[in-house]
């Protein structure tokens, strides 16, 4: 039983599941490892849907839905196709094999092809073999209990709160209109309220960005608090709103298979020279996939981060190594309360590097950087490696002297993101760089630096109205400046506020075209 | 001319010029010594005192060579270092066909083509962002060593850290490394432009 195929079959309830019935009805030698899950169409089942299938121990998954054009409700058959084509491609990054997942459409007659689909489909997902996704048993925690929490809040400097207010006062939650406030939770919490239901609502509401850790006189370092209530809450098994469906945290769990023969860079231009016996490693992040999962409707484009940043170190002349099975860092598991599944991404990740012999990683992503620079060590995670951010190298480079940009005729303005802005000198950091480039003018936003505000979510968590009303704020920031670009330091900057910019209402107000800093330098930079 | 044993005799004149007080005749010394008494070569070094000293043009004249000098002044240099405009106006009539001109390029405006090779540095612009406009003179040393090679670079940092006062030994030889970086990099950047490729690969 155990080493047994899975395979899901989605079946739309309208044209197929007629021709499935007619199957059952004669008898039909339905291959025995397909289960069928009868579903209302085809194009209700989201990429989160399909994926987590696989998570949880498929080994194959067919969306079979309606002909085009005989769709019940018009659009069906087309959604199901973009999103099984999507997920596809997610698979093919992921290591887990295209082939593993199809999209079939069968006639209510045509139960002999479906037959044959249904058999042809377990040969094929035979051939491959069981899914290289690891499967375990999670067991439920205990509920958060007084002394735990007593110790959690000891660790986060809780009880040091003077009770004054400046967190709730600059926290952008709060701000945003929501009756959220950092000093009430922490209050409330010491109170012994521990699993009131506005309590483990509003620890999933926190962006973690830190600026109330910022503006506190006793330094109650809350975002860090927080992760730790998320922690407890999630082993304990309440809701975790998590966005998209659970989608990023469904996928970040399965990169922690040890198996699974992840793909990172097949995409990556042939003009981009990279050497593998480097002692140095690029380690790009998770872009390639958030550019597949909103392609239908933000047409973001977060790879060419990846792309152009090892274009600047060509540039520069360092040629670095890439990691081939490259993985998530595991920042947002972290940080969305999964701390187990975060231990087994980080230490498989600082194994595969060390394996490589590497002794500096560079990456242009904020939250990797305070992943492996902070958190691994934090959690007991040595990675006998240095961790250095992109800009730093740029900034060591460029400082020798004689490289330049080439004129770029833009008024540009900066959203910073918080795992860089609120780090040490993080701040400076793009600013020494943004100072460099040859544009028409760079202005600050109202909020900057350390005080700039958060794009609105962090972790894949607690989307909502407040997150919307914030990436508008912001924007409108933006806009005040009278700047035509805006320029990021992070994908998922890009991935929030451009969501915002697609309001019907607000239209050409908030609109901005975006870039990242790392795209910029790369694509004016130039010898002098 | 030949050495004693026979192989071509390699013999460089430099002259360094600039403002009195710019640390000129200093940065003359830490040359020559720095190819004397670390790569044992054969160096020789005359500098113009006088009115100079108070604020014209003044110059330093090292020679440096791999067999015996036997005369110590310097009419034709192959290598001219400006630092200051004076100096430039005074002694670029006097630069050898295909010489090197270096110069501060905020201080000196040189032609835009020259009959050899032409290296701009803002020295003083790079000495003051380290906080010390004097080290101007031991940026510019890092350049000339950069582009010229007229010594190595283990004898040239030795020889700062030798000559400048003491306890200024580290700003100085930060300094001088900023001088070399930029001369490397200047020269790295001309490569690449020759090559064709200004920009990062697109």
């Amino acid at each position: 039983m155990e080493n047994e195929l899975k395979i899901i079959l989605f079946m739309c309830n309208w044209s197929p599941h007629a021709a499935f019935q007619t199957l059952q009805d004669t008898l039909a030698p339905i291959p025995r490892e397909v289960r069928m899950v009868r579903i209302p169409c085809s194009g209700r089942i989201t990429k989160s849907l399909l994926f987590k299938a696989f998570e949880t121990g498929a080994d194959g998954v067919a969306l079979v839905g309606c002909e085009p054009g005989t769709c019940r409700y018009g659009s069906g058959t087309a959604v199901a196709e973009r999103n099984v084509g999507a997920t596809r491609e997610i698979f093919k990054l992921l290591g887990l094999g295209e082939e593993r997942l199809t999209f079939a459409a069968f006639h209510p007659d045509q139960s002999g092809p479906l037959l044959d689909f249904l058999t042809g489909f377990r040969d094929r997902i035979a051939s491959l073999g069981k899914s290289p996704v690891q499967q375990r048993t999670r067991k439920k925690e205990p509920p958060l209990s007084p002394k735990s929490a007593a110790s959690i809040m000891s660790a986060h400097n809780i009880y040091t709160c003077q009770d004054c207010g400046k967190c709730s006062s600059a926290c952008p939650v709060a701000l945003s209109g929501k009756s959220f406030s950092p000093r009430a939770i922490a209050g409330a919490i010491a109170a012994g309220e521990l699993d009131s239901a506005p309590i483990r609502e509003d620890i999933w509401s926190c962006l973690t960005c830190g600026l109330c850790y910022d503006r506190c006189p006793s330094a109650v370092s809350f975002p860090e608090f927080i992760r730790d209530m998320r922690t407890v809450q999630r082993a304990s098994g309440n809701p975790r709103f998590e966005a998209h469906e659970g989608f990023f945290q469904a996928l970040m769990r399965t990169m922690a298979s040890p198996d699974l023969p992840v793909d990172h860079w097949h995409w990556l231009p042939p003009s981009i020279h990279t050497d593998q016996s480097s002692k140095t490693l690029f380690f790009g992040g998770c872009a390639p996939y958030f550019d597949i999962f909103f392609r239908s409707h933000l047409d973001v484009r977060t790879a060419d981060i990846l792309s152009d940043g090892l274009r600047l170190l060509n540039f520069f002349d360092i040629y670095p190594a890439i990691l081939k099975n490259e993985r998530c860092c595991g920042h947002d598991l972290l940080w969305s309360g999964d701390r187990e599944d975060f231990l087994k991404l980080a230490r498989l990740n600082v194994e595969l590097i060390s394996d490589m012999g590497i002794e500096e990683l560079i990456t242009a992503c904020p939250e990797c950087y305070r992943a492996f620079s902070h958190d691994y060590p934090a959690n007991g995670i040595e990675t006998g490696f240095k961790v250095t951010h992109l800009f730093e190298v740029a900034e060591k480079v460029i400082g020798k002297g004689a490289i330049g940009f080439r004129k770029l005729n833009r008024r540009i303005t900066f959203q910073d993101p918080c795992r860089l802005s609120r780090t040490e000198g993080g701040s400076e950091l793009p600013r020494k760089l943004l100072n460099r480039l040859k544009v028409r003018n760079f202005t600050e936003m109202r909020d900057r630096g350390p005080s700039s505000l958060c794009c609105g979510n962090c972790a894949w968590i607690g989307c909502d109205s407040s997150s919307k009303a914030m990436q508008v704020n912001r924007l409108r920031q933006a806009k005040e400046t009278g700047s035509d670009l805006l320029l990021t330091a992070c994908p998922k900057c890009q991935i929030h506020l451009r969501c915002a910019m697609e309001d019907p209402f607000l239209g050409d107000e908030i609109r901005m075209e975006m870039l990242d800093l790392t795209s910029v330098l790369a694509r004016t930079i130039q010898w002098e | 001319m030949k050495n004693r044993n026979g192989t071509e005799r390699k013999k460089r004149e430099i002259l360094i010029t600039g403002f009195g007080g710019q640390g000129i005749v200093l940065a003359g010394q830490v040359l020559g010594t720095a190819a004397s008494l670390k790569d044992r070569l054969h160096s020789t070094l005359t500098q113009s005192y006088g009115p100079e000293a108070r604020g014209g043009a003044c110059s330093a004249q090292v020679i440096i060579a791999d067999g015996p000098i036997h005369y110590p002044y310097v009419d034709n240099p192959d290598i001219l270092v400006c630092m200051s405009q004076t100096g430039y106006d005074k002694y670029y009539p006097f630069l050898k066909e295909n010489g090197v001109l270096i110069f501060d390029q905020d201080l000196v405006r040189a032609p835009e083509k020259v009959s050899g090779d032409l290296f701009p540095i803002p020295a003083t612009r790079i000495a003051e962002e380290l906080g010390r406009k004097m080290m101007a003179n031991i940026v510019m040393l890092g350049f000339v060593t950069a582009v010229t090679g007229a010594a190595s670079l283990d004898a040239m940092l030795a020889s700062v850290a030798d000559s400048v006062p003491k306890g200024t030994e580290e700003s100085n030889t930060a300094a001088f490394t900023k001088g070399f970086d930029f001369g490397q990099a200047l020269l790295k950047g001309r490569e690449r432009k020759a090559a064709g490729r200004k920009g990062a690969a697109s």
